[in-house]
């Protein structure tokens, strides 16, 4: 899949501006605060329909405009396809090939980007959160059961949380974590089939990226007891003994919304002891599986987006990034020194000219 | 921008369902101006309805007579009762014509979010019904909402001493779709409850 064509319109601090991407992607250069974040951003928004920094569609409209609209042209499966996206501080607009879409979800399903944040270093470093969101998002970018299964968790564990704030009856309760467990469970199953894919190519990547030297070893962390094969009771059981401190504490204590992913680095916690670089090659071949994994359920490799994210690495690490990279995907990199890349070999815009 | 009369008349438009500022000055505007006895005749009929308009004390739906026509029909099934959010399912089921029990009214559907909890569903009202009148089959026509869940699980349990039949809605293929553009959460409903082609 790739990107041929973009025009920006008031975006961020872009007026109107038309670009043309080679197949194999493009160097974006330029000084700091010159919008190369903001380019990678507007590709990004044709594929999740939003900002990937969480902005608000209100706060990717240029500070004198009243609107913004991105369009692009892309291929898929040799198939070239027009995407369009405009927004005011009301109302977006995203249509595929002409035709309006009514879930932002479709758009998921459609356009594939891997986007490599400087805040990925987050994924290895930060509270479980941050993994937790990883993993939602790598899954939903191919499966639609899992969203519609996470949105609907979401709205029973706020109804629980409120329920566990009152008087209740046991029944009333039991009404609710009978869904709770099924669908806690559920999402706890795609997870771990999820994982059951990434990890082995998790660990050759990172093996070849650390030179044979680092040992990764990977497992999901569940906030409950959990040693049968059965979640759903397991989860359901832990619920019905851990009342008295859920009416305590007024909300849910366990289920997939705590749970974590625990990664070692030669038996270490990689959260509390790796070292700046560790995170940073760890996150990096996280993302980078993620990618892998989508081309191989859709036959088609996703756009990878760098935003500088290789320019804290030594010299053999990145280089090691590269040679697994190297002719599978578009690959879009922002950077103010184009040196780190040299070995890409990639077209140059400088967002200067 | 608007006082007086007029004012208040707006703002209690603006009070109902769907009607935002600027429908409730269209619709006073529309009122107040051209042949007053329409607003006065809407004004009356507002008035008949909510006046005689109560909930049936059996099954709880809106009606102006108690027991409501439903209720006091004895050519219906005495022994299955249909448990329906509002109302208006009632119609909706009725025009099916696949039907011919008994009905009950939930007026809400159990949402600790909206303070709603058993008492707000009228459980009381329908355990005393199921009881009374020893239903045989109890059919929950509930969305397959979260909250709808809830109260068909809720119902479940608070019935699993007796021996009353509780069944719901199936989920699954509309008649006359094509399975091409049924989403896959739907498909894989059906696919979960198919049936046997010989029933």
């Amino acid at each position: 899949m790739e990107i041929s064509y973009l025009k920006i319109q008031n975006y961020r601090n872009f007026r109107e501006r038309k670009f043309e991407f080679e197949p194999e992607g493009t160097l974006i250069l330029g000084r700091n605060g010159i919008g190369k974040t903001n380019l990678l951003e507007a590709i990004a928004y044709l594929a999740f329909g939003k900002s990937f920094q969480n902005s608000k569609d209100a706060e990717l409209i240029n500070f004198s405009k009243a609107f913004f609209r991105l369009e692009g042209r892309f291929k898929l499966s040799e198939k070239d396809h027009f995407i369009e996206a405009a927004a005011d501080k009301n109302k977006k607009i995203i249509k595929i090939d002409e035709i309006n879409i009514s879930r932002i979800s479709e758009l998921y399903q459609f356009l594939k980007v891997v986007y490599f944040s400087p805040a990925d270093i987050n994924i290895i470093g930060g509270a479980p959160s941050f993994r937790r969101s990883f993993i939602d998002q790598a899954i939903s970018q191919y499966s639609f059961k899992y969203i519609a299964d996470l949105r609907r968790y979401n709205r029973i564990l706020k109804q629980r949380n409120a329920l566990l704030k009152e008087k209740f009856d046991p029944k009333e309760k039991r009404s609710w974590d009978e869904q709770f467990a099924h669908l806690g469970a559920a999402i706890i199953q795609q997870r771990l089939d999820y994982m059951q894919e990434f990890i082995p190519v998790l660990v050759d990547y990172y093996a070849r990226i650390s030179g044979f030297r680092e040992n990764l070893d990977i497992k999901y962390d569940f906030s409950f007891p959990h040693q049968g094969d059965d979640i759903r009771d397991d989860l359901f059981n832990h619920m019905e003994e851990s009342v008295e401190q859920e009416i305590h504490y007024e909300r849910s204590l366990c289920g997939p919304h705590l749970d974590d992913i625990e990664l070692t680095i030669n038996d270490h916690l990689a959260r509390n002891f790796a070292s700046q670089g560790q995170k940073r090659s760890l996150s990096i071949a996280a993302r980078l599986v993620q990618a892998n994994l989508i081309s191989s359920q859709s036959n088609e490799p996703p756009i990878l987006m760098f935003d500088d994210v290789l320019s804290d690495l030594d010299k053999e690490r990145s280089k090691e990034i590269i040679n697994l990279l190297q002719g599978t995907h578009q690959i879009f990199i922002a950077t103010p020194n184009s040196e780190t890349y040299k070995d890409f070999n990639l077209k140059k815009i400088d967002l200067e000219n | 921008m608007f006082s007086g009369y007029l004012g208040e008349l707006v703002q209690q438009l603006k009070k109902l369902p769907g009607i935002g500022n600027k429908s409730a000055q269209r619709l006073a505007m529309h009122l107040i101006s051209g042949d007053k006895n329409k607003a006065l005749l809407l004004a009356e009929s507002i008035q008949n309805a909510v006046e005689n308009i109560t909930n049936c004390s059996i099954c709880n739906m809106l009606s102006e007579s108690d027991p409501c026509e439903f209720c006091a029909d004895t050519a219906r099934h005495k022994n299955f009762l249909c448990v329906v959010e509002n109302t208006q399912d009632i119609y909706l089921v009725e025009n099916t014509h696949e039907y011919h029990g008994r009905y009950f009214v939930l007026g809400n559907l159990l949402s600790p979010l909206d303070g709603i909890g058993p008492d707000e569903i009228n459980f009381p009202l329908l355990l005393d019904l199921i009881r009374k009148d020893g239903i045989e089959e109890l059919i929950l026509a509930l969305n397959p909402s979260a909250e709808g869940e809830s109260t068909i699980n809720y119902i479940a349990s608070q019935l699993e001493e007796t021996s009353t039949n509780i069944t719901r809605l199936s989920t699954g293929l509309p008649f006359g779709g094509d399975i091409e553009y049924t989403n896959s959460i739907t498909l894989g409903n059906a696919l979960k409850r198919r049936y046997s082609v010989n029933n």
